[in-house]
């Protein structure tokens, strides 16, 4: 076996592990962004949070106009980076093009995917719910996504979101662990099964006497979401 | 050439896991899983790197090592072998990834990660043995 052979083999390890090792710490997932395809670039959006929803109306789990013709049902996961990439690209454009104007509404499904820690999130963004806050709270979460089952939604996350969106954040803490958002989450988990979502975002579209049925859609960005919207709501 | 086209059949596999995930990336769809964790691990942040699907990374990966196997020589061996050992470094980080912070498996990542190690030995084995120019 010819020396040189096994040097240049070496060499080849080498130059391999420290490319690989460049990659991930340079390209990788350190702690940024959560998803590369996301164009926020701060962990916090501040008033931002709050100024999406300004003027819109929120009861619950619904934002919009309760008479909108069509509904929107969003099944979301607080750790799921394509939630936040949805959420802070695109939810503001669905939101002035079509809850604005009343043509729809949307109701929030926080379900269960990625793991134990995005039921603490669900339990905050639903204790939010009581103040009419429930959207600006799961807005205020995508902002400080931290790494997937990291444990990033802590009680200090919890409260300096909820301060951010205006909501009392000894209210939103206790109505956290409240039986009501134990029962939203238990109803989400069958309405999860009953309309077959097995992954996040999914979103059910119903119109007025209309079978719900899930949106097609070619891709999170508001270039691509709002086409098939579109062509939903037709 | 014997070993050229075992290395490009067993690139050929490795393609068609990496076209597969790179659809189901780019579509958006839920992966056909048994080991049931295979969404999970599609959609966590370690499926890009700076903003590239992972799974397209090793489509390129395959196809430029299946184009090694068209060229004879030390220099497309060593090429090749270069390029096996950075996907087998590289799914190695996302085996890792899998067993630690994402907390799950892929059936189709498992599949990918046991082709690139034979596509490296069988790499390894052409740059050792493959005949010098003349």
């Amino acid at each position: 076996m010819p020396r040189n052979r096994l040097l240049l083999l070496a060499a080849a390890a080498g130059v391999a592990a420290v490319v690989v090792v460049v990659l991930v710490v340079a390209l990788g997932t350190g702690g940024g962004s959560s998803s590369p395809t996301t164009t926020a670039a701060s962990t916090t959006k501040g008033p931002e949070a709050v100024s999406t929803f300004a003027g819109v109306p929120q009861h619950g789990d619904t934002l919009g106009k309760p008479s909108a013709p069509a509904t929107l049902t969003v099944f979301e996961d607080p750790q799921c980076p394509y939630c936040r990439q949805w959420n802070i690209d695109t939810l503001p454009t669905v939101v002035d093009r079509y809850v604005r104007t009343g043509r729809l509404k949307l109701e929030y499904r926080g379900i269960v995917v990625i793991g134990v820690n995005s039921v603490a999130g669900l339990r905050a963004i639903y204790g939010a719910a009581p103040q009419n806050k429930l959207w600006n709270m799961a807005e205020a979460l995508y902002e400080r996504q931290g790494e997937e089952n990291s444990g990033w939604i802590t009680l200090p996350v919890i409260r300096d979101a909820a301060r951010e969106v205006g909501a009392d954040p000894a209210k939103v803490v206790a109505a956290a662990d409240s039986k009501a958002v134990t029962e939203a989450l238990n109803e989400n988990a069958r309405a999860m099964k009953a309309e077959g979502v097995n992954s996040t975002p999914t979103f059910v579209v119903q119109r007025q006497l209309g079978t719900p049925f899930q949106l097609q859609i070619g891709g999170l960005e508001p270039d691509q979401f709002t086409p098939s919207l579109d062509a939903a709501l037709q | 050439m014997r070993l050229r086209i075992a290395i490009a059949a067993v690139c050929a596999i490795g393609l068609g896991i990496a076209v597969y995930l790179t659809y189901v990336h780019y579509a958006h769809t839920t992966p056909v899983c048994t080991t049931g964790g295979c969404e999970k691990v599609q959609k966590s942040r370690y499926a890009e790197l700076g903003g590239v699907p992972v799974a397209l990374l090793g489509l390129v990966m395959y196809v430029v090592l299946l184009g090694t196997t068209a060229v004879r020589g030390v220099a497309a061996a060593f090429a090749a072998v270069l390029v096996a050992l950075v996907g087998v470094a590289f799914s190695g980080y996302l085996l890792w990834a899998q067993l630690g912070p994402i907390g799950a498996i892929c059936q189709w990542c498992l599949g990918n990660d046991l082709t690139v190690c034979v596509v490296a030995a069988l790499c390894v084995t052409r740059m050792l043995t493959e005949p010098a120019a003349r």
